[in-house]
């Protein structure tokens, strides 16, 4: 309930360096951060929208719309990571039942 | 009181997850020790999945019930067929 | 015992968080909040129906997103202890709620108590099982 340190990521390391970030609704976002507050609204610069295949929401695919500088909303803020080190890996966990 | 009881739970996913009780809080949001999941399908007999332990959020938790052992050692799961629930639409 | 109580105990061990979205994401607990806001280190991500994957050095995740998270064993036993150890000064515990300074070297003390515990305890196995078993959680819609 206090005000101060109560956010358990803190998010000064992650300003003007790369996040990604997931919102409720299922889009996705990265972009450089260039502020942030205790809500967790945060400012991207040059932020990138992952758009999403029509047929099935769930999925991002690789087609991107610029959005430029943008407020995300503290509230929607699902995920956020560094878009550093961030990469798609093949399978990494072994399959018991080959599927 | 449940603490430390066998019980089940349904979420709004349509799971039914099985566990001892290990604690709860005001958000319904529960612990379950030694859980698994039970996969219910029309074309075979439930499948159980060990989960162990679990702590499940309140958000996501439709039914919590209390499982009596003495029917559950009666009962013959890999019989036993049903369809698969349907997940909650909100 | 409270699911958060839990949680915060299972600082520093391997974890598997599904989100409602079906999302799953394994790695290890750094830290967590009162509202299951929880932050991972070492992360892999899988999607929903389980054919993606990627891993990402950490992650912040709002706990109002969370469908459930999936625990090493152990950790239920490790709670116990802490209790206990709590029960001998409830007094102290509760002033130093009211200090912003005392909150955060708690938080360090207990971490540390977490991590230690881990590689005595030779937590590996069981994270193998556990991440292993979120797989067939991908395919039971199939079955």
């Amino acid at each position: 309930m206090s005000g101060r340190k109560e956010t358990v990521l803190d998010l000064a390391k992650f300003v003007d360096k790369g996040v990604q970030v997931k919102l409720t609704g299922g889009r996705q976002v990265t972009g450089t951060l260039k502020g942030y507050d205790q809500l967790l609204n945060l400012v991207l610069d040059e932020a990138v929208e992952f758009l999403r295949d029509p047929d099935d929401p769930l999925k991002t695919t690789d087609q991107t719309r610029r959005l430029g500088l943008i407020v995300c909303r503290g509230t929607a803020v699902m995920l956020v990571s560094p878009t550093d080190g961030t990469d798609e890996i093949a399978n990494p966990f072994v399959q018991p039942d080959g599927a | 009181m449940l603490l430390s009881e066998l019980i089940s739970v349904i979420t709004n996913d349509g799971r039914n997850i099985v566990g001892i009780l290990k604690g709860f809080d005001q958000a319904t949001n529960i612990i379950l020790d030694e859980s698994h999941e039970r996969v219910y399908s029309t074309k075979e007999g439930v499948q159980q999945i060990v989960l162990g332990l679990y702590i499940i959020r309140g958000d996501n938790i439709s039914i919590v019930g209390e499982l009596d052992e003495d029917l559950e050692a009666r009962l013959d799961l890999t019989e036993l067929r049903a369809h698969p629930l349907k997940p909650v639409i909100h | 015992m409270l699911p958060l109580s839990l949680l915060k105990t299972a600082q520093g061990h391997p974890m598997l968080v599904e989100l409602k979205n079906g999302e799953t994401y394994n790695g290890h607990l750094v830290n967590c909040d009162t509202w299951m806001n929880i932050h991972l280190r070492e992360v892999i991500c899988t999607s929903k129906d389980g054919d993606r994957f990627w891993r990402m050095p950490e992650c912040y995740i709002r706990g109002n997103t969370i469908k459930y998270l999936r625990v090493p064993d152990e950790v239920i036993d490790k709670v116990q202890e802490e209790t206990k150890r709590s029960d001998r000064k409830p007094p102290g515990v509760g002033r130093g709620r009211g200090r912003g300074r005392d909150d955060n070297s708690a938080g360090r003390s207990s971490k540390g108590i977490g991590r230690g515990g881990l590689e005595d305890g030779g937590g590996r196995g069981g994270r193998g099982k556990g991440l292993s078993g979120s797989k067939p959680s991908g395919n039971r819609g199939k079955n």
